[in-house]
């Protein structure tokens, strides 16, 4: 079954239709340990190992010194990027 | 991994896993993963790996909204139940 | 001799039946099991959801995945067990 997803073969009420529709498009990535990305989505397989361009990673940081768990953002650019399946948690496709 | 096969008793109707989710299927639902973030929205499929899209998807963290998704694709391996809302 | 029960027989004898899920870590669950498949995916219906601080959810109908189950106790839990 992977193997034929990875084929790009994916049937119209399969969950991973729904990443196949948004190929080329800006997709939001959430990802395990507070971790969002933001690009548009190159390739994907049936992992969801993902290649995102023109991408912009927030990281959400709790600063200790801060009193009252003071959340902070880290963002970081990157022009091209693999990423891993195993740390996808969500993909939604960005209208 | 975890594909939803009938039970060895036989036959699948709506008390086997499969035949649960295909009676969901376009109903408002809760899915809650291993993290304890919360998803609810229209459920549109799910495949044997537990893989969910939802429509119309609410995040939310202990309790409260965090972000909203036009469509939303969650990966199975983080999703600890589907339930059906009331 | 007895003849040996298979793990998932004891669980097929539970259809119907309460039953209490106990995950790896601290979650638990209580409900009617409605079905399950060879993962020990499950169908439980009438559901309390247990967290660590010992909070309740009720849930009438889950499909729970099997991925993070620890231990299946026929039965259900027993009246005023969880603190």
């Amino acid at each position: 079954m992977a193997d034929a997803e990875e084929a790009g073969a994916t049937a119209s009420n399969e969950p991973m239709f729904l990443i196949s529709l948004a190929l080329n498009e800006i997709v939001f990535v959430r990802l395990r340990g507070d971790r969002e990305l933001k690009g548009r989505l190159h390739a994907y397989d049936s992992h969801c190992n993902l290649v995102l361009g023109d991408v912009e990673e927030t990281v959400y940081v709790v600063d200790d010194e801060e009193q009252g768990d003071e959340v902070k953002t880290v963002k970081k650019q990157s022009e091209m990027l693999f990423l891993r399946g195993d740390s996808v948690v969500l993909i939604s496709p960005q209208q | 991994m975890s594909a939803p096969a009938p039970a060895p008793n036989g036959a699948a109707d709506a008390r086997d896993p499969s035949g649960f989710l295909s009676e969901i299927i376009g109903a408002p639902v809760t899915v809650k993963l291993n993290s304890g973030v919360v998803y609810k929205g229209e459920l549109q499929s799910v495949d044997g790996y537990m893989n969910i899209a939802l429509e119309q998807t609410k995040e939310l963290v202990d309790g409260k909204l965090r972000r909203n998704y036009g469509d939303a694709f969650v990966r199975g391996n983080n999703v600890m139940y589907i339930s059906a809302d009331s | 001799m007895a003849t040996q029960l298979l793990p998932l027989e004891l669980i097929d004898r539970c259809v119907g039946s309460p039953i209490w899920v106990i995950m790896k870590g601290d979650k638990e669950f209580s409900g009617t099991l409605l079905g399950f498949d060879d993962f020990v995916n499950m169908v439980l219906e009438n559901v309390t959801e247990y967290d660590y601080s010992g909070a309740q959810t009720k849930l009438p109908k889950i499909l729970l995945n099997g991925n993070n189950v620890c231990m299946l106790i026929p039965g259900g839990m027993p009246e005023g067990n969880e603190s």
